[in-house]
């Protein structure tokens, strides 16, 4: 909704996300990122005379568990399209892709608030859980890399053939909030099944938009356009903004807005004519006749339902109601499996299991550590926070043995009596020593049964440095009140 | 489907074919009545085409790797290269 | 006797008797080319040095040892040039084997040279190709027929003793029928197409071309099978084709389409084909009628397919990663349109127009899917037929070989000729032409028997049976 609530922003996404596989979609060239240009390329994906494509089933499985993750139907078999066109950056002049028939059909993203940018986590949107339709999930080859000079262009083709997933969404989306959100809730599900890493810096998530504005509880369409060259997620939002206040711009002033393609600047800040609707390409799709149908019901689906993974608004509701750990908690959580995987393993061995979530998100995350390699066993955590619980360390103390347990990995058990460091809890012991204090500190003791509640602190002070920070806080607090009679 | 309305210069330009006017006006011919053949297709019904199944045979490729062509070998046929690159001109969006 | 005008059969018979070496069949080879391939022109090169060498090498323990085999122009072998004859792949030298020549390979065969074609398999009469016309060895102000003009000639004029060629409307059977050779077109799904240059990727097959029928089931043998590099191949088995010749045609139900004998056709031709099966009759076999009523329709439904196909499958002749680049290009779309426009012959470039056109926006419907539904019916109308027959009758051309430069500025005229052998094509199932009579000119008439899918043994065994009761297969042009 505009500032004014007169306009209403429809948005669409058109997300294409690289598919992790050790092979390209149709031959066994390497699915590699970075390695030294045309080092990746056979007779297939230079597009040769006489080549031909046999699929990849690995693309083709995780492809449908996508789908299974999104809660899509999968069609029983698979077809390809070729869709026709000329760019250097395609081998054959057409793309193998799917039109007709493709693997997923419907489903649908939840927008997770805290995929949300952080100033807008606690609005009422981002708190709403929207779901965002889904119309289809389909599965292509990737085009070439081109490098661009002054006078002429270089391509790679070690890019070319690599599988990619097509997401379209419906235009469900009505603010780039909720955009940054979808891509970002998107990515957290496509990383659980391990189905794509999901960079976009590295092109692996490539995201075209495609966004109208009508008069506020209008149900039809305005003019649509096509947002390109979004390179980040940040960047999806940035266009977004600019675009949604430039076709208000337009249409308050009472202008028509053609159909039309657009270029995002990132630099100038703005969106630049590409093709109009005139100029768009006729694709001519017709089936692949290199290609046999593939039937997905036979293997391929449960295949691909055995690898479902818990999703990650699964995870974050069991982490918060078996767990005790904040939303926000869960959220983290949810987003490092391996993380994830190390606190649930702390947390089993204790009771205590919102305190081992505090050392481990606020403490250890901060010393940058690497879960799946780090000596610090999760099971310390446990016994660190079970020993703060039982009193028989303070929580300074206990952050001493935090240091020490990064520093040098041991059991917290051991690291406390390395460093000495039980808290004296004998009364005996603590009401000698808050004898002593109220004895050395006559002014303090005064102002405290003058009324000054806060003269207790010094005598309290006194009593950590005589015990050297292992007096019990709590019990001290307790004997002195109690012999200052107050 | 009467008279089908084959704009040989709109076809050319998705083909990306730069004919002569020579050539569009000689295939514009040639091609009508081609096309003209073609209009008794129409006339055939084709409601009850039987279904072509999909296989029962595995059609997929496993995903392992296979050796890829030497670099050289994969640009020797290239018309102009540089720094192990195809070069064309200059691409615009 | 030549070498050169042997059988393959015979030819690897006596290698194994070690009566010769594969270095004498080369030589003989050779020096009929130096006769005669100056008029006939079958070949787009010929390898004398690199096939006299691979000869010395060959093993003749193998399949096809030692025998030297011509290839198509639009096969790729490694390190040589594979031109469709086109301007287009001018330059071009292929990195890697088609799967039918690795198996050739693999068969111990010797690879003699490359033979003339239609360019990109469009036409039929291999008066398409951008490096000359072929000659039909019969008669040399004739033509050999096409897209496989080059192998049929060549194997007709004893200038190979056999080639690959590729038939996607009847290219391999009708140069057969023209050549007086014999040419098999298998069912689509044997032969790999890994490597073939591809015209109509539903519709193409390689196949030999060869002086006799055994000579075809041997090569057969060895090209077929699956491939897990060409998604469309078989599954099935390897077979050994006519290994046991049964030689007769006893209680073999053969049908006669009814729409193949059309009044008007030429008569020499329907005299010759109905003697053939006046014969198959005489010998035991039952001769039926039969019917596949959306004949007249195939011809279309072949063009818009084939066309629409090809369209996308040419797309990739741009000059951008081989072959002929335009000189100097202004920039992408001028490098696009330019080196199409050089590079492809006005047949390529009017099948790709109409291609492209029966595939576009507001026309596929009429067009491209209308023809994949009445191709359905096709080949419905097969199996229907084959219901009641082993195998069909058919003459494989409409007319013998026309002269050159008759057709060539009526492109419906000589899409017309294509009409016997088409339907095969679109059905999916196998053909074969060979030589059933000879013209009071002297010019080959050949019959196309017709089989179900993977029926290509019943097929080549009745063929064999007929083809060795009569002598036209001995029969030589002038050399």
């Amino acid at each position: 909704m505009s500032a004014n609530g007169k306009w209403e922003a429809v948005i669409g996404l058109e997300v294409h996300c690289q598919v992790r596989t050790a092979t390209k979609m149709f031959c066994g060239c390497a699915n590699q990122y970075g390695d030294a240009p045309n080092t990746h390329v056979c007779p297939v994906c230079l597009g040769l005379p006489g080549s031909l494509p046999v699929p990849n089933e690995e693309a083709i499985r995780k492809t449908i568990l996508t789908g299974f993750m999104l809660g899509c139907q999968i069609a029983p078999v698979a077809r390809f399209d070729r869709k026709n066109y000329f760019y250097p950056d395609m081998p054959k002049n057409y793309q193998i892709s799917q039109y007709d028939d493709p693997l997923c059909a419907g489903g649908s993203v939840g927008l997770d608030p805290f995929q949300f940018p952080k100033e807008l986590q606690e609005t009422e949107e981002a708190q709403a859980r929207r779901k965002i339709r889904l119309v289809r999930i389909h599965l292509e080859e990737d085009v070439a890399k081109s490098f661009h000079f002054e006078e002429r262009s270089g391509i790679d083709f070690n890019r070319a053939g690599t599988p990619l997933m097509e997401i379209v969404t419906e235009a469900d989306l009505r603010t780039p909030g909720e955009a940054f959100a979808f891509l970002g809730s998107l990515r957290q599900i496509l990383w659980a099944g391990g189905v794509s890493d999901a960079d976009m810096e590295k092109g692996q998530l490539r995201c075209d938009v495609n966004i109208s504005v009508r008069p506020a509880g209008e149900s039809k369409f305005g003019t649509k356009v096509e947002l390109k060259n979004l390179n980040s997620i940040s960047g999806v939002r940035r266009a977004l903004v600019h675009e949604i206040a430039r076709q208000i711009a337009v249409v308050e002033k009472g202008g028509s807005l053609v159909q039309e393609t657009r270029r995002w600047d990132d630099n100038a800040g703005a969106t630049f004519t590409m093709r109009t609707k005139e100029q768009a390409h006729d694709y001519r799709y017709f089936p692949d006749p290199d290609l046999l149908p593939v039937r997905t019901d036979r293997g391929l689906q449960e295949a691909a339902k055995k690898s479902v993974p818990e999703l990650p608004s699964e995870m974050q509701a069991r982490l918060v109601k078996d767990f005790g750990v904040t939303a926000y908690q869960a959220s983290v959580l949810a987003c490092d499996r391996v993380l994830c995987g190390f606190y649930e393993k702390a947390a089993a061995a204790t009771k205590n299991k919102a305190a081992v979530a505090n050392w481990i998100l606020n403490d250890f995350l901060s010393t940058q550590p690497d879960p799946a390699t780090t000596p610090v066993k999760p099971e310390y955590f446990a016994e660190l926070a079970d020993l703060v619980t039982a009193g028989k360390i303070n929580s300074a103390q206990g952050k001493k043995v935090f240091a020490e347990l990064v520093a040098n990995p041991s059991s917290p058990h051991e690291i406390v009596k390395k460093m000495g460091l039980e808290q004296i809890s004998d009364t005996g012991a603590l009401a000698a020593m808050c004898e002593e204090a109220i004895a050395a500190n006559p002014r303090s003791v005064e102002d405290y049964r003058a009324g000054k509640m806060n003269a207790i602190n010094a005598l309290k002070g006194f009593v950590m440095k005589k015990s050297q920070g292992k007096a019990n806080p709590v019990q001290i607090d307790e004997i002195l009140k109690q012999k200052l009679g107050g | 489907m009467s008279a089908p309305k084959l704009n040989v210069s709109d076809v050319a330009t998705l083909a990306r074919l730069a004919l002569t006017k020579e050539e569009t006006e000689k295939f514009t011919a040639q091609l009508g009545q081609v096309l003209a053949h073609m209009e008794a297709l129409a006339k055939i019904p084709t409601e009850n085409v039987p279904e072509v199944h999909p296989p029962d045979h595995p059609v997929l490729r496993k995903d392992v790797p296979s050796p890829s062509l030497p670099v050289e070998i994969a640009l020797s046929n290239a018309p102009a290269q540089a720094n192990d690159l195809i070069v064309v001109p200059k691409i615009v969006e | 006797m030549s070498l050169a005008h042997e059988t393959v059969a015979s030819l690897r018979r006596r290698l194994a008797k070690k009566e010769i070496k594969s270095r004498d069949i080369v030589t003989d080879l050779l020096k009929e080319i130096d006769a005669r391939e100056k008029t006939i022109h079958a070949y787009t090169q010929v390898d004398r040095e690199s096939a006299l060498k691979a000869a010395d090498l060959a093993d003749v323990s193998l399949p096809l040892g030692g025998i030297p085999i011509a290839l198509k122009d639009n096969l790729n072998a490694t390190g040589d040039p594979c031109t469709c004859s086109s301007k287009i792949l001018e330059g071009y030298k292929a990195p890697y084997d088609a799967t039918a020549v690795a198996r050739l390979r693999q068969a111990g065969a010797v690879f003699l040279g490359r033979t003339n074609m239609d360019e990109f398999a469009m036409g039929s009469s291999t008066e398409n190709s951008a490096l000359g016309v072929t000659r039909n060895p019969w008669d040399s102000s004739r033509i050999p027929g096409g897209s496989s003009g080059g192998s049929a000639a060549a194997v007709a004029g004893r200038i190979a003793l056999a080639a690959l060629g590729s038939d996607t409307g009847g290219s391999i059977r009708q140069p057969a029928a023209l050549c007086g050779c014999v040419g098999l077109k298998p069912t689509y799904g044997r032969i790999s197409r890994y490597g073939l240059v591809a015209f109509a990727s539903s519709l193409d097959q390689i196949g030999p071309l060869t002086r006799t029928v055994e000579d075809s089931a041997l090569l057969l043998s060895s090209l077929a099978g699956h491939d897990p590099r060409d998604n469309t191949t078989d599954p099935r088995p390897p077979e050994t084709f006519l290994s046991k010749p049964t030689n007769s045609v006893k209680g073999l139900k053969v049908g006669l389409p009814k729409e193949y004998f059309i009044p008007g056709m030429d008569g020499e031709t329907e005299q010759a084909v109905r003697a053939a099966a006046d014969w198959l009759q005489k010998n035991g076999a039952e001769i039926k009628e039969v019917s596949l009523p959306l004949t007249p329709s195939a011809i279309a439904v072949y063009y818009i397919l084939a066309t629409a196909e090809a369209s996308a499958n040419l797309a990739r002749f741009d000059g951008v990663r081989y072959g002929r680049r335009a000189a100097d290009p202004r920039d992408v779309l001028d490098l696009y349109q330019r080196t199409r426009e050089e590079g492809f012959g006005p047949e390529v470039k009017r099948r790709i127009i109409l291609g492209t056109f029966v595939l576009s926006a507001g026309y596929t419907d009429a067009y491209y899917r209308k023809a994949q539904k009445v191709r359905g019916l096709i080949r419905q109308d097969f199996e229907k037929a084959f219901q009641g027959c082993d195998l069909l009758l058919t003459p494989t051309s409409p007319e013998p070989a026309f002269k050159l430069g008759e057709r060539t500025q009526d492109p419906l005229k000589m899409y017309l000729a294509d009409v016997f052998t088409i339907s095969v094509n679109l059905a999916g199932t196998c053909g074969i032409s060979l030589p059933c009579g000879f013209t009071q000119s002297n010019l080959p008439i050949g019959l196309q028997l017709i089989g179900p899918r993977f029926g290509e043994e019943k097929m080549l065994q009745a063929a064999h049976t007929y083809e060795q009761s009569h002598d036209f297969w001995k029969r030589m042009p002038p050399l």
